[in-house]
């Protein structure tokens, strides 16, 4: 399964360029999305699933299941959109609360055995020099901590001319 | 001058970032005007906004999520730089202290860049980030003196945040890790997972549970 999380209104959505086929599981905001509260209740109190009863409580399940990530997202401050990032919040129960040293860090360990590939797509007319530093940073991190590789990390300034993605099915 | 003093936890109470501004607050001198607030859901109302605006300085704390600055405190920060960037009243000096569940305090320089990216848009001024490695640990925070305990390389680093701040300085970027060695720290954190399910009635395999 591929897993698309986006921040597009259902019309910029329908305009992109690239075709959607197959088993595509699509994360987009209707509004009803609640924040992470730091609780821990995906590791402690129902491991592996988010205690808040909403649209969004399945993220480590789904991660669990796909082989692609693909996140469309408005570059905020070199970061994701805070749909977007709320959705990669509620994404922890995909990880497990013990810890492993990777690049000799501390990071937590995997609940699951799964391999993804990620791509990331940032839109934003006035993204700096300094913030598509930091979003490459951030991607590369998320990477690491979400045990995946980097397939593609693309920046546009209006989404709907992402030229890689014409003719591109997903 | 007038500090603000603004947590970004989304939690009511027991926050590390909460024990890092409490901290904090005793060293910056009685003279000075410090409003405490707390950015726990997605919204700020406009006397806040107005109120935070008329600061000189803006010192967030908040803890690192997923590499980067809380989804709900990012909501927020959007509505600030809207109203911040056509601010010209005074100008505005921000530090920003990120805590971080992880041993290591340099996990959270992506998320002080963020902040500094975030500075630019809002038209206010950076001045320096911080990254507290162990967040775990910060409720230890409220229970320590200066000058001993495993606190000590944490109030000695909010010590030179807080003369920073007094004199709006611009300093480097500091990272601190906690000072136990990160064994101990990986031993600790786990065992405090497993006596947290035990609590809710799960014993320690059902940490590993797959949905």
């Amino acid at each position: 399964m591929k897993l698309l999380i986006h921040d597009l209104s259902k019309e910029e959505f329908n305009d992109l360029v690239w075709t959607i086929k197959g088993d595509v599981k699509v994360i987009d905001d209707n509004n009803t999305i609640h924040n992470c509260l730091g609780c821990f209740g995906c590791w402690i109190k129902k491991p592996g699933e988010c205690v808040i009863a909403d649209d969004y409580d399945n993220m480590g399940e789904y991660l669990s299941k796909c082989n692609e990530l693909i996140i469309v997202s408005k570059c905020f401050y070199g970061g994701y959109s805070p749909f977007v990032k709320n959705i990669m919040d509620r994404s922890i129960p995909y990880i497990h609360p013990y810890f492993e040293v990777r690049n000799n860090e501390l990071h937590h360990r995997r609940r699951y055995e799964n391999h993804f590939e990620t791509s990331v797509y940032f839109y934003g007319e006035n993204i700096t020099e300094n913030e598509k530093a930091t979003a490459e940073k951030l991607v590369k991190a998320n990477a690491l901590n979400l045990i995946s590789n980097i397939k593609n990390l693309i920046f546009v300034k209006d989404i709907s001319s992402i030229k890689e993605l014409e003719g591109v099915t997903i | 001058m007038k500090i603000a003093l603004v947590n970004g936890s989304p939690k009511f109470k027991d926050s590390a970032s909460g024990n890092i501004l409490n901290a904090l607050k005793p060293k910056l001198q009685d003279k000075n005007i410090i409003e405490k607030y707390s950015f726990r859901t997605t919204e700020i109302s406009n006397d806040v906004l107005e109120q935070i605006s008329k600061c000189n300085v803006i010192v967030f704390a908040f803890p690192l999520y997923v590499d980067g600055i809380p989804s709900h405190l990012l909501r927020c920060l959007y509505q600030m730089e809207k109203y911040l960037r056509s601010n010209i009243n005074n100008e505005i000096y921000v530090y920003t202290i990120v805590n971080i569940g992880f041993y290591e305090g340099k996990q959270a320089a992506i998320a002080i860049e963020m902040m500094k990216n975030w500075a630019e848009k809002a038209n206010v001024k950076w001045e320096q980030g911080i990254g507290i490695g162990g967040g775990g640990m910060m409720s230890m925070l409220d229970k320590s003196t200066d000058r001993q305990g495993l606190m000590k390389n944490v109030h000695n680093t909010l010590t030179d945040a807080a003369n920073n701040i007094l004199s709006c300085k611009s300093s480097d970027e500091i990272y601190i890790s906690p000072s136990i060695p990160r064994i101990a720290y990986k031993i600790g954190g786990e065992m405090g997972w497993r006596q947290a399910a035990k609590k809710n009635g799960l014993e320690t395999k059902d940490l590993f549970i797959k949905k």
